[in-house]
């Protein structure tokens, strides 16, 4: 046999599509469903973006205040009589070389965070 | 691209897209227009990605492909039977045997392995170029004519001309 024969039944064995308009409409359908769904993950990226900011910046106010105290004003550590404050006065004194690491590491992690463009939605 | 834009491009390859599928579903309207949805979600996703490389149609008909073959892993698709061919809308010939012709050349295609079906749909029914069934079946040129070449033979083997 000849693939000329099995070619133009191929050609001549075409399939017709019925016209469907609901097609149309049930694709936009679902485009909607997916507008949500990037609108409520485009909340969600925008919510822990300013969670993320937020407890940074706390993390250096904190941490520079700190530093502040610890390499500044030594004598306002004197007289603390609570247990709590007396082990963290203890902790930032044993450690006070090592405290501007974190300290700039939380910088760097926040100047990244609201440098960098928010995360696109889906797309 | 706006949901607008992407509706007008669709608007046009909406029905060589489900022709393509519904061949491949062997006549089974329903799961092909609903892959056809399927892809056309996916595509609406990701056409921030789409770099316009290449064409809108081959880029579309690659992912409706995809949806294809990931459906076609996930359950065995319903083989088709004599009712099926009916479904497929099949010109019915200049005679009698010309239907029944058709009729078995669509169960045929149901035998066949799943890339050179696509290959032969695409290329005859599709009437799309070598490079293009390359560029949406993802392989090279050389092997798209192997497939075609096999899937004739193969074809041949169950439709008595």
């Amino acid at each position: 046999m000849k693939d000329n024969n099995i070619e133009d039944i191929l050609r001549q064995a075409k399939p017709v599509v019925k016209d469907d308009p609901t097609f149309l409409m049930e694709t936009r359908r679902r485009m909607e469903q997916v507008e949500g769904i990037k609108k409520e993950v485009d909340r969600q990226h925008r919510k822990s973006r300013i969670i993320l900011i937020a407890t940074l910046a706390t993390g250096l106010v904190v941490g520079m205040l700190a530093m502040a105290i610890v390499f500044l004003y030594p004598s306002l550590f004197q007289g603390f009589d609570s247990s709590f404050l007396a082990g963290i006065k203890d902790f930032l004194v044993k450690w006070k070389q090592f405290l501007p690491y974190p300290v700039a590491a939380i910088a760097v992690a926040l100047s990244l965070v609201l440098t960098l463009k928010p995360k696109e939605s889906l797309s | 691209m706006t949901q607008e834009q992407f509706i007008d491009l669709v608007r046009t390859e909406q029905e060589p897209l489900r022709r393509f599928l519904l061949a491949l579903c062997s006549g089974d309207s329903a799961l092909a227009d609903d892959i056809a949805q399927e892809a056309l979600i996916r595509a609406y996703v990701s056409s921030g990605s789409f770099l316009g490389r290449s064409k809108f149609k081959t880029w579309l008909f690659r992912i409706a492909y995809n949806c294809y073959i990931d459906n076609f892993r996930k359950k065995t698709p319903q083989r088709v039977d004599s009712a099926g061919s009916e479904a497929l809308n099949l010109p019915s010939g200049d005679s009698a045997d010309g239907g029944f012709r058709y009729q078995q050349l669509y169960q045929a295609l149901d035998r066949i392995p799943e890339k050179e079906k696509a290959a032969i749909v695409l290329f005859y029914f599709e009437d799309k170029s070598i490079k293009e069934i390359a560029a949406i079946l993802d392989m090279p040129a050389g092997t798209v004519k192997y497939n075609l070449s096999m899937g004739r033979n193969h074809l041949r083997e169950h439709v008595k001309l």
